[in-house]
């Protein structure tokens, strides 16, 4: 709803983000804590195990958590940092409304009748679906799940989609078509029995730091390491190859491997016939993609690729790993396929140490996916125009299939209909698309438009700045629940304290909010385990089936691993065992990706590649580590890294800030020299907003099947920084470092 | 039946800079707040390389025995700790001395503090914090047995050489089968280097001399390369 | 128990002659001063002899062990450096160096500011301790000496008793009045102090778990525990003669001596040393002065400058007194200890790196 009242300065004096480095209880001597709770980390799709130490209902600090199998206690510095968010100054404690002048305190019964009061207004003026909601998957499964349903019933919108628009999603659109499943097919402990190990575009090291144990486990014993960035990263640096690919060209460089491997007859025949779908047309559509003609696009040595495919082809057992590098395009979905066709044509999968899957980035990326949380989707991953799943959801809900709305419109979609006057109401939590949305000036212009937005959030991040309603929410650690990790593992996510001052729990607020939109009789549930076993029954029969999984048996097994169709089943670490997909003929589909350009490539006019990425200092949109100060400290702000040779020729200097142009906007930063990128290619990171948004300068275009953005490809130019340009980002430097209370 | 010896493990190879130990540090109470690991960017104008920094426990402590204080003991398990507060009177003897670059001043409350293996943890049977929460296993905290188990391609050594002085310490570091000591021999490095980013080149050079496989196929296609736009420039000093 | 078996390992068999030669003059002059000051023995007081034993015993001790000490090359090095500084023409000008001594002492030693920022409990502990124990010595030694002396005066119109010090009448003071009852009472105005200072860092030692962890007893106990013990039977004696008159008095008497006996003896092994070492650290204020303006050391792998230039030269030296050589192979390079930490760790880094002869397993 418009601009910004007062300036951004004044939202963040007293909102933040300020940082502070100090636990609750101060870094004197440590009180000895009443309990340990067993718990994960909130960031990203590792979810790592860890101890909450909580004394009075604080948590004052953390343990390692030695005895979950996955990380065996190992973190990265965001999950043995994440306890000073917890009771952190800036948290929100009670309901905020706008005025001219800001915020104001409210209660919730006043922030709720306003709410309700909007919502049908907006409804019966312009009809159900221009009230949307988005949502984001750090939230728990159950969340995820009622997100659906609130959306669906209680709001009776179909506009309802996530942030997971911007980051799994065309993993998911790749799996569904190859395997007619949308999971990792292996636990990660396949990893270490694998030879070869080929991660595409993905910067484990600082994206999931707790995964890079499993690779060297593999190298321990012998395992060869492929890695296809653009660049250097920690993991590329000690790999045995690192393809340095042009951002935007994974398809080709896939399409030339598995010409190799056929030249080379590197090929499981008995699997392709028997269990594939789609061999000879795959076949024929790589004849001609010859390691020269990829190495042209990819600007890589032909030599290099020849010696992969030599690496990848005839090993005994391997594991394909991929993340946003290939899967943020145009064509990220044709990207995943390509590599799909790699596993797929050597017929290593489904056996031990023979492993395939998408790294998931975010905390619950791969539970929140599969529940309803989506635009087109219904629980247990079941598709919302699909008669049959609809009748079955609009049974376990009690509902007829007339009140179900039909597949909605995805994120981007949402901000671009909210720009030509179509949705007026939007819902957000565990969103902060001035951060993470392709262009975000055009994400600024959408919100400002907005007849009215509500933020649920514990911090006030940028985009809630621009709501009329912010309702203080709850964190990872005051809440019980279920996520499903990056391998397919359901574990257990503890509450440890209560939300502080007025705040309250997210499950509160949606059903609250449900009671009032008239809906209570839907979401009547005693607690969150009810809410669960609610979805175990969603599920059933969907391909993401959690009927067999019960709170029990997760907090006893240590995770159980979907599908699990019954009680007594144990769960499946890895799929495909029978070498059967989950499409109805039971084969795994080839698909042919040929290779086509991003939606932007530099020219004349912007002659540098821009791609976007993540530092192992920061989570998402940062709205929780651009709070801890060891995090910003290490990664204070953006940067950008550029090689030497481009340096040169353009005549700036280490440290030098410059501005980058794209055609949406402008971005300025200091540079970082470093011969660890591709010279036609430069890198900002992007967890931060405003001014200091990567993604001010890039694109939203979409893939076509998945709706994903292209964030990894953009075309820029980069100049010298005005002196105004540098002031400003001095200034926003040091602002990011202001601590509580200073 | 006394528990099998545990030791401490330092693989630089595996650190990926992410700081998990440094946080961690924090955590130890006789230093809560503040770090005592450190890890160090290499090389930043060539590549991502880190590396981490605990302290190494010599056999012989060039720090202890540089104090002229007497604060720096060394206890019956080997373990060398920081300076006793009464004694310690500040000087950075040890901080200047120290072969690794471990021990640090705290000008504040006049007292070295150092890596002491988190003493409140392993004397209660517990891992060190950086190397139970380090993600790589650049740290680690086992058995002699059971990182020649897990890592067979490497062994571990405590034999490093400084110039022409050899340092036995505690703490083992990971090297191939054909190494014994580790030998840090800076002249060579340093002839008329004159600041990191020269270092840097002169190191490059000795890479290049001495091999890695296939140079040619590793480095990207060449690319047609923009127009410099010459301008003013800042520098971002805060970096 | 380690530290006190090394310390007495001084005295089984490793004793250092010029060492015992420096404290056996210094105790003779003590000696000497005790006999002197007392007037021939005149002042003293012979139900003190106890006491004066132990505190020559003590102080031979504690004059061998600081004698010791300097011979170590760090040691002597700053010693040396220390006193030359001070006494540099150059800091004499505007009066720097006093002004330097002046800073120094009231920070360091009187003040302590630093051990209010390891915590304020401490800090208070500490200070309380620290004054305590200096009042009562103040007192006690003068005493047992016989450098001090108190005779009847006069008793019209008041009484009042003649403090000699060193055999010269200074002072006639009323029996009566506050300031006597200070002097009178100054034993148990410092049991006072060290009471609850001790009290403060007994809690600290045992509910800290940093504290906990590496504590020992004879090292951070033991001391404690002697002054504790002196306090309270001191406390004790006051208390059955001012109240209780004389209840048990001459058994306690015995006892608190004893344990004085005890803390004296104690004073030159364990952690109480550290009162006679710790005005080392004013030369630290003078090397760190002395080297302000002047180039430092520069680091020749990553430029920073890292300490002072002296530093690095007097440290050089000094680990060449200790065998250690960190010279650079060639010889013409700099020292390994004339790289600085950062540096010397990025360039073991790399050198691991090398010896893995860059590659990756």
């Amino acid at each position: 709803m418009a601009t910004l009242p007062i300036p951004e300065e004044k939202y963040i004096q007293e909102f933040g983000p300020h940082v502070t480095d100090t636990p609750v209880t101060g870094w004197t001597a440590k009180p000895e804590p009443d309990k340990l709770v067993k718990t994960h980390c909130c960031f990203c799709g590792m979810q790592c195990g860890i101890q909450l130490a909580v004394k009075d209902n604080q948590v004052i600090g953390y343990e390692p958590w030695e005895d979950f199998p996955f990380n065996e206690g190992r973190l990265c510095p965001k999950g043995v940092k994440r306890y000073m968010q917890t009771h952190h100054p800036d948290r929100l404690t009670d309901p905020l409304i706008r005025t001219e002048n800001g915020f104001r305190k409210a209660t919730w019964e006043e922030a709720f009748d306003l709410i309700v009061r909007k919502i049908r207004e907006i409804q019966e003026r312009k009809g159900k679906d221009a009230f949307s909601m988005l949502s984001g998957v750090s939230l728990t499964n159950e969340k995820s799940y009622l997100i659906g349903k609130f959306a669906r019933i209680a709001l009776n919108t179909a506009n309802l989609d996530y942030n997971g628009r911007f980051c799994m999603v065309s993993a998911g659109g790749g799996n569904k078509k190859a395997f007619g499943v949308d999971r990792a097919a292996n636990s990660w402990a396949d990893i270490p029995k694998a030879d070869v190990i080929y991660v595409a575009g993905s910067n484990v090291s600082e994206c999931f730091p707790t995964l890079i144990h499993y690779i060297w486990a593999a190298r321990d014993r012998g395992a060869k390491l492929i890695v296809a960035d653009p660049r250097e990263t920690p993991i590329a640096r000690t790999a045995d190859y690192h393809i340095p690919v042009r951002p935007g060209t994974d398809s080709a460089l896939n399409q030339a491997l598995l010409h190799e491997l056929i030249r080379n007859d590197w090929i499981d025949h008995e699997f392709v016939e028997n269990n594939c779908k789609g061999w000879e047309e795959l076949k024929k559509s790589v004849e001609d993609c010859t390691p020269e003609w990829a190495g042209e696009i990819c600007g890589v040595h032909p030599e290099l690729i020849r010696k992969v495919a030599a690496e990848w082809g005839p090993a005994k057992t391997s594991f394909l790993l991929h993340a946003r590098g290939i899967e943020q395009h145009t064509k990220g979905v044709d990207n995943v396929l390509s590599l799909i066709n790699l596993v797929l044509t050597t017929g290593r999968i489904g056996r031990e140490g023979c492993g395939y899957g998408t790294i998931t980035g975010q905390g619950n990326g791969q539970g929140g996916r599969e529940h309803g949380h989506k635009c087109d989707q219904l629980p247990g991953n079941r598709d919302i125009e699909n008669p049959a799943h609809r009748e079955y959801i609009c049974k376990v809900w009690g509902i007829t299939d007339e009140e179900l709305p039909r597949k909605g419109m995805s994120t981007v979609e949402i901000f671009k209909a909210v720009h030509d006057d179509e949705i007026a109401g939007m819902l957000t939590i565990c969103f902060n698309p001035l951060v993470s949305h392709p262009n975000t000036n055009f994400a600024r212009a959408c919100l400002e438009k907005l007849d009215f937005l509500v933020s649920i959030d514990f911090f006030m991040n940028e985009t809630a700045r621009y709501a009329d309603v912010v309702l203080p929410g709850s964190l990872h650690e005051e809440e019980e629940g279920t996520v499903t990790s990056a391998e397919g593992r359901v574990i257990r996510v503890r509450q440890a304290i209560t939300p502080p001052g007025n705040a309250k729990r997210d499950t509160e607020i949606l059903l609250e909010l449900a009671r009032r939109l008239g809906k209570e009789k839907y979401f009547s549930y005693n607690d969150n385990e009810e809410i669960f076993n609610e979805l175990r029954v969603a599920s059933k029969g969907g391909t993401a089936d959690y009927s067999g999984i019960t709170w029990k048996r997760i907090e006893e097994e240590m995770g159980v691993f979907w599908p699990c169709p019954e009680e007594g089943h144990p769960g499946t670490p890895r799929l495909f065992e029978d070498r059967k997909s989950f499409h109805p003929d039971g084969k795994f589909h080839m698909h042919t990706t040929p290779y086509r350009k991003s939606h932007e490539v530099p020219d004349a006019e912007y002659p540098i590649y821009y791609t976007t990425g993540r530092s192992v200092f920061h989570y998402l949109s940062g709205t929780q580590t651009r709070r801890i100060k060891f995090l910003v400290e290490q990664a204070t702000g953006p940067i950008c890294e550029m090689h030497p040779k481009l340096a040169e020729r353009l005549g700036y200097k280490h440290r030098q800030i410059v501005t980058i142009e794209t055609r949406r906007g402008k971005l300025s930063v200091p540079l970082q020299i470093t011969e660890a990128i591709r010279p036609d290619t430069v890198f900002v990171p992007y967890h931060w907003a405003e001014r200091l948004s990567a993604n001010q300068l890039t694109v939203d275009a979409l893939d076509p099947v998945s709706k994903m953005p292209e964030f990894k490809v953009a075309a820029c130019r980069i100049r010298a920084a005005t002196k105004e340009e540098a002031a400003q980002l001095r200034k926003d430097y040091s602002t990011l470092l202001q601590e509580a209370g200073a | 039946m006394s528990a099998p010896v545990k030791e401490f493990f330092i693989d630089f190879q595996r650190c990926i800079g992410c700081n998990a130990c440094v946080a961690g540090c924090s955590e130890c109470h006789t230093h809560r707040g503040k770090p005592m690991v450190s890890v160090d960017k290499v090389d930043p104008a060539h590549s991502a390389q880190t590396a981490p920094m605990v302290c190494m426990h010599c056999k012989e402590p060039t720090c202890a025995l540089s104090c002229p204080a007497d604060a720096i003991k060394m206890d019956e398990n080997g373990i060398v700790h920081s300076s006793l507060k009464p004694r310690c009177i500040a000087c950075r003897n040890c901080e200047i001395a120290c072969p690794f670059g471990v021990p640090k001043i705290s000008e504040e409350i006049q007292q070295m503090q150092k890596c002491d293996m988190c003493f409140d943890r392993t004397s209660a049977g517990k891992k060190p914090m950086c190397t139970t929460v380090c993600p790589t296993g650049a740290l680690f905290y086992g058995t002699m047995e059971e990182m020649k188990r897990l890592r067979p391609h490497s062994k571990p050594i405590n034999k490093w050489r400084f110039g022409k002085q050899v340092i036995e310490t505690k703490l083992w570091v990971m090297v191939p089968h054909d190494v014994d000591e580790v030998v840090v021999d800076w002249p060579e490095l340093l002839n008329g280097a004159s600041g990191p980013i020269d270092l840097a080149v002169k190191l490059k050079e000795y890479f290049e001399k001495h091999g890695v496989p296939d140079p040619e196929i590793r480095e990207p296609l060449p690319e047609s390369m923009p127009e410099a736009r010459p301008d003013e420039t800042e520098e971002a000093e805060f970096l | 128990m380690r530290e006190l078996a090394d310390t007495l390992r001084y005295f089984a068999g490793q004793l250092h002659w010029p060492s015992v030669r420096n404290a056996s003059l210094l105790t003779a002059l003590l000696v000497l001063a005790i006999v002197v000051g007392s007037r021939n023995l005149q002042n003293f007081d012979a139900a003190l002899v106890g006491y004066t034993y132990a505190c020559v015993a003590a102080a031979f001790a504690v004059f061998y062990r600081y004698s010791v000490w300097l011979t170590k090359p760090p040691t002597k090095k700053f010693w040396r450096r220390g006193w030359q500084l001070c006494f540099q023409p150059a800091l004499w000008k505007n009066l720097r160096s006093p002004r330097i001594l002046g800073e120094a002492v009231t920070r360091k030693l009187v003040v302590q500011d630093f051990v209010w920022r390891r915590s304020p409990a401490r800090w208070l502990g500490h200070m309380l301790i620290a004054a305590g124990c200096l009042l009562a010595f103040a007192i006690t030694f003068p005493l047992v000496f016989g450098w001090i002396h108190f005779e009847m005066g006069a008793v019209e119109p008041d009484h009042t008793y003649i403090v000699s010090v060193f055999g010269f009448h200074v002072h006639e003071l009323p029996l009566a009045g506050f300031f006597s009852w200070l002097v009178f009472h100054g034993l148990v105005v410092a049991s006072f102090m060290v009471i609850p200072g001790v009290m403060i860092v007994m809690y600290r030692r045992m509910m800290e778990e940093g504290a906990t962890a590496v504590q020992r007893f004879s090292r951070d106990f033991l001391p404690l525990i002697l002054l504790f013990v002196v306090s309270f039977s001191g406390l004790l004696l006051w208390v059955s003669y001012e109240y209780l008159e004389g209840y048990f008095f001459t058994a306690l008497a015995q006892f608190h001596a004893w344990s004085v006996i005890a803390l004296l003896l104690y004073l030159p092994f364990g952690k109480l040393f550290h009162i006679f070492q710790r005005p080392a650290s004013l030369g630290v204020s003078y090397y760190k002065a002395a080297n302000a303006d002047k180039d430092p050391a520069r680091c020749p792998v990553t430029g920073e400058a890292f300490a002072p230039k002296m530093q690095t030269d007097d440290l050089k030296e000094v680990l060449g007194e200790l065998d250690f050589d960190y010279s650079a192979p060639d010889g013409k390079g700099p020292a390994w200890n004339e790289v600085s930490p950062r540096g010397k760790r990025i360039l073991i880094a790399r050198a691991h790196s090398i010896a893995r002869k860059h590659k990756f397993d």
